[in-house]
């Protein structure tokens, strides 16, 4: 039962710990491209990416390297913390529209 | 366009697939009603249309992080439901009357859970699509295509446990239980630390230039694995955790046992 308490209040404790003001950069998905399609970011800190999708269709913002996914329904906006990075390239995409949404995280 | 929706749908069906599949065979072998199945399907339907249905709401819930908890909720869920399934079916393994209504219970969860996220997805995407004349053939014939080749791997796996002997059959389920529960607890803790509502590791290891996340090996290991190429420390303790758990569950019916001959010869 001690187990599982630690871990109800390490659950619980998670956000607090975690919630720390980040620099926010915003993205726009607009007739299935990003833009901007390079973000810089400062490397080794945490970064709040809020993408907006302008589009009226859903589209999924999927990144193997930055270990990111979130689906973003027309009109709406997603906020999504990414970070603390090494420095590199980080690329990322549409999940919906491959082709033409792509675009990179540049952390440096 | 169909390329990318075959591989879409395949990503989404294949785990809810191999996982159905598994808890398909287990079913079978240790003689439990299928009935689960037929309460799982219209739970997930009604699941499906919720989650996808309000997903724009979901997602502005708790300052941005709805999805990721809604999620993350189902995930753990999922790994509840199979670590219990584990336990019951070591109990059954060893007592044959032991309730089969707990497993059905959890049986039904666990597939209801799995498939509503990856449901909602498609559901979503396609959705999407149906309005546009230029993409709508090449989305459904690409999804219709992944979602065959999502079913028909996992119908393989069901027929290769079939023709597995008992022990080794059971064994080789719970094996795949733990790893497919691990994995998804291990994508839940990502979706937290997308949120910001779990601190980032550091990086354990990076084996995408072995095993890229995006080749259909690195899709494959992450529909059974929860396959990751950079995973953190925390993910890596957390996964472990897990395993322990499934495997806790599957000792615990033997160890009862044990302390009941030990008592009767006291």
């Amino acid at each position: 039962m001690s187990v599982l308490r630690l871990f109800t209040a390490c659950l619980l404790l998670m956000p607090l710990a975690a919630q720390a003001k980040a620099p926010v950069i915003e993205i726009e998905i607009r007739n299935h491209l990003f833009q901007p399609e390079e973000v810089l970011i400062p490397a080794h800190t945490k970064v709040k990416l809020v993408v907006y999708n302008r589009d009226k269709t859903p589209e999924e913002f999927e990144s193997y390297e930055l270990n990111r996914e979130k689906v973003i329904m027309g009109g709406r906006k997603a906020n999504i913390f990414i970070g603390p990075l090494e420095p590199g390239v980080y690329p990322f995409f549409g999940e919906f529209n491959p082709k033409t949404a792509q675009g990179r995280v540049v952390a440096q | 366009m169909l390329i990318n929706s075959v591989i879409l749908v395949l990503r989404e069906v294949l785990e809810a697939a191999l996982l159905i599949s598994v808890l398909l065979a287990l079913s079978v072998r240790l003689r439990l009603s299928l009935s689960w199945l037929l309460w799982a399907l219209p739970a997930t339907a009604i699941a499906v249309t919720l989650f996808a249905g309000f997903l724009d709401v979901m997602t502005d819930a708790f300052d941005g992080a709805g999805q990721e908890l809604a999620s993350a909720l189902l995930q753990a869920a999922v790994f509840l439901s199979l670590a219990g399934i584990v336990y019951f079916c070591s109990c059954r393994q060893r007592q044959a009357s032991s309730p089969a209504l707990p497993l059905a219970l959890l049986m039904s969860l666990a597939a209801t859970c799995a498939l509503t996220r990856e449901v909602s997805e498609v559901l979503i995407y396609v959705a999407g699509f149906a309005a546009s004349p230029d993409h709508r053939t090449a989305v459904f014939a690409g999804g219709a295509i992944g979602a065959g080749i999502g079913i028909s791997m996992g119908v393989l796996l069901y027929a290769g446990l079939r023709a597995l002997r008992f022990l080794p059959f059971l064994n080789v389920c719970y094996v795949l239980l733990a790893l497919i529960g691990a994995g998804m607890v291990m994508q839940s803790t990502m979706l937290l630390e997308q949120v910001d509502w779990m601190p980032v590791g550091q990086q354990l290891w990076d084996s995408s230039a072995l095993v890229g996340e995006q080749s259909l090996t690195g899709q494959l290991l992450y529909a059974v694995f929860g396959y990751e190429a950079t995973p953190s420390v925390v993910q890596g303790g957390i996964y472990l955790f897990c395993l322990a758990t499934i495997a806790a569950a599957w000792a615990l019916p033997g160890l009862s046992d044990r302390t009941g001959v030990l008592d009767d010869a006291s």
